[in-house]
């Protein structure tokens, strides 16, 4: 297998998934009528409903859904089952549901006035749809929240070659603000100073670090930072550490290995033990410096969620997302050219098929292919947060019906291209973990376009994107968290509505997730409530279909299916911290404890959304019931 | 919609979708949050202005009627806007991208 044959497998099925499955739904089921008023016409007021070119809304959605989602869950799962599993998931999922969720979300939005999912399950469904919506929506910001924390201090503290990127980053997120709010400067000038110097600034950071070669003159992997930038890096690590004497402040397990403070297994299979690794007992130590890097990251997203948008948020998003896209860009074109310059590079080094982690051991974590593979790859096959968004953002500037299927669909179908690089850059490389191994695969492909000599920098530039891509999603997740919380409990605890306690609670709840929890897992039940998300929209689009007397099979299959599946596994992960990390005792099993109940809650309300889904349905398929109670804006 | 537009549709000048959609991804996230700030703003004037017109009555009638040839164009869009039902992701300013 090599890269080439992935994008030649992906162009083919996207092409007849959406000419021959896609186009004849959008045609015979919803019945798109270009002739048809959408509501950005009929209630056009230049803020929120605005018909917008499709092109434009097609790049805007694409730039709204694609960035950390895509590329964390399919980099996690290459890791846990191999590249075949993530392969054949990405282009099953986003061919039979990914794309249906999306354009479906879209499309109930646009025939029922442009309303939110959440407003039209509160009528079409259940009152309470809404309110439990809410809930589900703060867990799910607060695990994701908890699982990007988490690497993203991870790869601080461990690579010196990181930070100073994204310090600079911060920097010139804030003069980017000021030039174009303040200072009125052109945006292509603006766009030309802060990229170029934040993409330096990366470049930089390894800049005087060599590799270092074992007795045979053979790379070991390891590296000597002995660069100016990284060197003082290391150096200021080791000072902060020094505030414990070295010692750890608190220990923690992750019986799934993914925590990036988790060295690489060598050739023999084993791990050697580091100054934040004990390989004998297996347990991961806190150091200062460690926590030194969460503090930075709190202050980063506390900025960001409490300053106004224009200000630092938006900026910092803006020129992480120029990052993204070049650093990817260069990579999808250094993806198609190795087969035939560099075959070794575009070769997969990555096993297709790793033994399969399920071992019924009553002592051990579980990690069935099903249906643990299907919630940790979320975003690029099937994503619930897509939904949502379509739903208020998208749906109400559509300027045609038919334009529906092109900007959600053709997005969705983007974005798995996106994710298909990812898991190209993961199996091309041949050692380091998680993110190590995603940062290394881009530091290959960037030397098919830019030489040899680029595969420090390149790999550097690729550890840097990883960071720029979940630091821009991170610092946005506590701004709605902040939000969604003085939303949900606001009325209840008056103190919450103060953005600044909300924030701060917000934080104090992810740290505690952070420095107790396991990455992985905080990961796969973000995925299975980002999934359930996606069943819900499903079902609520169902329901709709059924209402208008259409068939829904094209979207009640995939809920059917999507509804099972994360419902397992949440229950599967809450079992796995419940017999792996609780008996742990101490503060691990605090926070183990702590996601095992938001597991339960997150059950809880999917199965209570669940039945009021099916009552609605039922009620629709026979004719009465709801059917008769509907309000007049739900009709088509 | 007459047919040759339609027709227009199909066949875009292809430059001008990558413009498009380069500035759907760049610019628009911009201009749209701009647009909002303005539009806050301007509501904020509204209220002040013709707030009566929503049931909330801030300046004597004889000066809303003075500025109503003024902030007339606006009086339908306005009323939309500020009487639609909102919920909080509604607002650019909490829209959460890339998952």
């Amino acid at each position: 297998m090599n890269t080439l044959w992935v994008v030649i497998i992906a162009a083919v099925i996207i092409y007849l998934i959406y000419n021959f499955y896609a186009k004849p739904i959008d045609r015979e089921v919803i019945q798109a009528d270009v002739k048809k008023a959408t509501p950005a016409k009929m209630y056009m007021d230049g803020v929120d409903f605005m018909p917008t070119n499709r092109n434009v809304l097609f790049g805007y959605h694409f730039k709204s859904i694609a960035a950390a989602g895509p590329i964390v869950g399919v980099i996690t799962a290459a890791n846990l089952w191999g590249w075949l599993p993530a392969l054949l998931w990405l282009m099953i999922g986003v061919s039979f549901i990914g794309w249906a969720s999306d354009y479906s979300a879209i499309v109930v939005a646009v025939r029922n006035d442009g309303n939110s999912l959440s407003a039209i399950s509160h009528r079409l469904i259940a009152p309470r749809t809404r309110s439990i919506m809410f809930i589900f929506i703060f867990f799910y910001l607060l695990l994701i929240a908890g699982a990007f924390m988490g690497i993203m201090a991870s790869l601080l503290a461990a690579r010196p070659d990181v930070p100073f990127g994204i310090i600079i980053l911060a920097i010139m997120g804030f003069l980017a603000g000021q030039m174009l709010y303040r200072w009125k400067m052109d945006l292509i000038l603006v766009t030309a100073i802060v990229v170029i110097v934040t993409l330096a600034a990366m470049i930089f950071g390894p800049i005087g670090a060599t590799p270092k070669l074992d007795t045979s003159g053979k790379p070991t992997g390891a590296i000597s930072w002995v660069g100016p930038i990284n060197s003082a890096m290391v150096a200021f690590n080791g000072a902060i550490d020094k505030i414990s004497g070295g010692n750890a402040l608190l220990t923690v397990t992750d019986p799934t290995a993914a925590d990036p403070r988790v060295p690489a297994p060598g050739a023999d299979g084993k791990r050697v033990s580091t100054s934040v690794y004990d390989a004998a007992t297996g347990t991961i130590k806190t150091l200062p410096s460690y926590l030194f890097w969460v503090l930075f990251l709190l202050v980063f997203a506390y900025l960001s969620a409490t300053l106004p948008i224009w200000r630092f948020a938006q900026p910092v998003n803006y020129i992480g997302f120029w990052i993204t896209l070049l650093t990817i860009g260069f990579s999808a074109i250094g993806a198609v050219l190795a087969p035939f310059i560099k075959p070794a590079i575009g070769a997969f080094a990555l096993d297709a098929v790793k033994p399969l982690t399920w071992v019924p051991v009553a002592s051990k974590a579980w990690q069935p292919l099903w249906p643990m593979l299907f919630v940790t790859i979320a975003c690029g096959a099937i994503s619930g947060w897509h939904a949502l968004f379509g739903s208020i953002g998208t749906a109400r500037q559509l300027e045609y019906e038919t334009d529906a299927l092109p900007v959600g669909g053709g997005a969705m179908f983007t974005e798995n291209t996106l994710a298909l690089l990812s898991l190209v850059a993961v199996s091309i490389a041949g050692t380091g973990g998680g993110a190590g191994r995603f940062a290394a695969g881009v530091g290959s492909l960037l030397t098919v376009v830019f030489g040899d000599g680029f595969k420090l920098l390149g790999t550097a530039l690729g550890f840097g994107a990883f960071m720029v891509i979940v630091l821009t999603v991170t610092q946005l997740i506590f701004r709605v968290m902040r939000v969604t919380l003085s939303e949900w409990v606001g009325d209840a605890l008056p103190a919450l509505k103060n953005m600044h306690v909300s924030t701060i609670v917000s934080m104090v709840l992810t740290v505690a997730l952070v420095l107790t929890g396991t990455w992985v897992y905080l990961w796969q039940m973000f995925g299975a409530a980002n999934q359930l998300m996606a069943a819900l929209s499903l079902l609520i689009v169902t329901v709709w279909l059924k209402q208008q007397k259409r068939n829904p099979a094209f979207v009640l299959w995939p809920m059917i299916f999507m509804y099972i599946t994360t419902l397992a596994a949440t229950l599967i992960t809450a079992r796995n911290l419940y017999v792996t990390i609780v008996p742990l005792g101490g503060v691990e099993a605090a926070g183990a404890w702590a996601m095992v109940i938001i597991s339960a809650l997150l059950f809880v309300a999917a199965i209570l959304i669940g039945w009021d889904g099916y009552q609605a349905y039922q009620g629709f398929a026979k004719g009465g019931g709801k059917a008769k109670k509907a309000a007049p804006a739900a009709a088509d | 919609m007459k047919h040759d537009e339609v027709q227009s549709r199909e066949k875009p000048n292809r430059w001008q979708a990558i413009r498009d959609f380069m500035y759907g991804m760049f610019g628009m996230e911009i201009a749209s949050h701009a647009i909002e700030m303005r539009a806050s703003m301007e509501s904020l004037f509204m209220l002040t202005t013709v707030g009566d017109m929503i049931g909330i009555p801030v300046l004597p009638p004889y000066y809303s009627l003075r500025l109503l040839p003024f902030v007339l164009p606006q009086i339908a869009t306005w009323k939309r806007r500020v009487l639609r039902e909102r919920e909080f992701t509604d607002e650019h300013d909490y829209h959460l991208d890339g998952l």
